[in-house]
């Protein structure tokens, strides 16, 4: 089959299982909304987390506007979190261009979060709209492009529920206890995530910067953040990629063996060497900084960063964190160019 | 009254070591110690707390100290600090500035910002802390409001710093001589640049260090156009 005749959707998903694709899927985990989106659409940031229409539309845009070989829902990280009792504030009152983020934290103690971790949790918060945004996209882009949703991981989102400090200092003094919660967290993600593959996601990342290797160490990784991620990729559905944003190259092989079908890496991970420690059957995407190469550089050097990534061997190019909104259209263009004419 | 050399250095190497080991009872039971004896505390302070976290900072960036053993060290440094500094003799370092700080709106982190609030803290600065998910305008308030000499914005993911060219705009028109530090995990000398800002530090050390170089530089300034005038 020649790899022209591949909808986006088909190359997306052949890359997560682990067939070589070429030229390489470019495509996103997670954000990638952009301003030239919303203003075509009218939309402002804030208006597009509580409305599956507007989140739908500004979900296809970076597709339709360039090409990008993704749509991906919803735009904030706030979701499970919400559905767990916690109050998001989504910055409706100001014009910034602001992340939403949690302004009440629900503090679900570890018991708490195993009584959650039913059924009923999916009825809850935002969870539901998210789906009727995916069903809306999926009645208009068909089978032409994935879409993808994303969850966090159980340590990070365990940052959004209770206060970070005492989690960060829990993991290396009580780590017994840390263990149990990150374990009741990973029976939520693990509901949450297989919920939003059976209706209509393509494939869910799992976003677990809290504990990247710039926070935590690999000691500390291995001891207290493997076992709740290895879980939540034994337990959910294919296809799933883990998101690791900073440096990570220590705790590589770790990610790798949890088992998720795709890593997903940031620039500040080099790629050889990532290769080089998980080896060829290992699916990673990345690994380009997106402010760097779309808001603040030169088309050119949008073009150069992005096919810098397929020459190291990426088997997906993917920017290590959301693209912020006001990306320049032009360097959008010059990096799906790249990942076009660029080969291995 | 007072201690001899023998028994300082003893309490000083407690009470760094202490920081280091983040042994809370070892730190508490040496500070405690020392204002016994009666003896002025900055030596403790500044020899004892903060060699342990100067020591601490090194541990950080060679990767064998990560954030959780650094939120450990703090705890011990303060526990050490509140016995301490309502016994020390206060004197003129010679550099003392005033700081706003915060982590600006959309980001709710504020780990890293709570550290180099420490550093300045102990280092003898004025600190004004906004706390975290700042509204961009109540930097500028604050800055006029203290007539602060630095102001320091964090933010801790890509999508978050956003806010901070819009900060230092506001202030830069007001107040061209204040110095602003930006940090936190996104923030390169590329985006410094980039934003109009004064410098960033790799960590809390460097940033004290860095805060230090602005207020002498900012006092030669004064100095300067003070001769001028007369």
């Amino acid at each position: 089959m020649t790899n022209n005749t591949m909808t986006a959707r088909e190359r997306v998903l052949r890359t997560l299982k682990g067939e070589k694709v070429t030229p390489v899927p470019c495509f996103s985990g997670v954000g990638n909304v952009t301003t030239k989106g919303l203003d075509k659409l009218g939309y402002r940031f804030a208006d597009l987390h509580n409305d599956a229409k507007k989140m739908a539309e500004a979900g296809m845009s970076t597709w339709e506007l360039f090409g990008y070989e993704c749509v991906v829902i919803p735009f904030d990280l706030c979701m499970e979190a919400e559905a767990l009792g916690c109050v998001m504030n989504p910055y409706a009152e100001t014009n910034e261009l602001l992340y939403p983020t949690i302004k009440e934290k629900s503090k679900l103690t570890s018991e708490q979060l195993r009584q959650a971790a039913t059924p009923e949790l999916l009825t809850k918060g935002r969870i539901p709209m998210i789906i009727e945004a995916a069903r809306l996209v999926r009645e208009k882009v068909g089978d032409k492009v994935a879409i993808g949703s994303y969850v966090l991981g159980p340590f990070t989102l365990g940052g959004q529920i209770n206060e970070l400090e005492p989690l960060l200092k829990g993991a290396l003094k009580k780590p017994d206890e840390m263990l149990e919660y990150l374990d009741a967290m990973a029976d939520v993600i693990i509901l949450v995530a297989n919920h939003l593959l059976k209706n209509g996601i393509d494939y869910v990342s799992v976003r677990e910067m809290g504990a990247t290797s710039d926070v935590l160490s690999p000691r500390v990784f291995k001891k207290v953040i493997f076992p709740s991620l290895k879980k939540v990729a034994d337990k959910v559905a294919s296809p799933t990629i883990l998101h690791i944003c900073g440096s990570v190259l220590p705790v590589i092989d770790m990610m790798a063996e949890c088992g998720f079908d795709a890593l997903s890496i940031d620039s500040k991970t080099p790629m050889k060497e990532a290769r080089a420690k998980v080896g060829e059957k290992t699916v990673i995407l990345g690994n380009f900084n997106p402010f760097a190469a779309l808001n603040t550089g030169s088309a050119d050097e949008a073009y150069n960063i992005a096919a810098q990534c397929v020459k190291d061997g990426v088997n997906g190019v993917h920017p290590g964190c959301d693209i912020w909104p006001t990306a320049k259209p032009e360097n959008i263009e010059a990096m799906i160019r790249a990942v076009r004419e660029t080969s291995i | 009254m007072g201690m001899d050399k023998a028994k300082k250095d003893e309490l000083l190497k407690k009470l760094a070591q202490g920081v280091v080991e983040f042994e809370d009872d070892e730190v508490r039971d040496a500070a405690q110690e020392w204002v016994d004896t009666g003896e002025d505390t900055y030596d403790a302070i500044f020899e004892g707390l903060v060699a342990g976290m100067e020591e601490v900072g090194r541990l950080f960036s060679a990767q064998e100290y990560f954030v959780p053993e650094m939120l450990m060290a703090a705890d011990s440094l303060y526990i050490g600090l509140d016995i301490l500094k309502p016994h020390m003799i206060p004197r003129d370092s010679g550099v003392k500035g005033t700081v706003v700080i915060g982590t600006v709106q959309g980001d709710v982190h504020d780990i890293g910002k709570n550290i180099v609030k420490m550093m300045f803290d102990v280092a003898g600065f004025n600190v004004f802390d906004l706390g975290r998910d700042v509204p961009l305008e109540d930097f500028l308030k604050k800055q006029l409001e203290t007539n602060s000499d630095i102001v320091c914005l964090s933010a801790m993911m890509t999508t978050t710093m956003m806010g901070m060219p819009k900060v230092i705009e506001m202030i830069r028109q007001k107040n061209p001589n204040c110095k602003i530090m930006i940090g936190g995990a996104p923030i390169t000398d590329d985006i410094v640049g980039k934003f109009g800002a004064d410098a960033t530090a790799k960590d809390a050390s460097n940033a004290l260090e860095e805060a230090v170089k602005m207020i002498v530089s900012l006092r030669d300034i004064q100095r300067e156009a003070q001769a001028n005038k007369g």
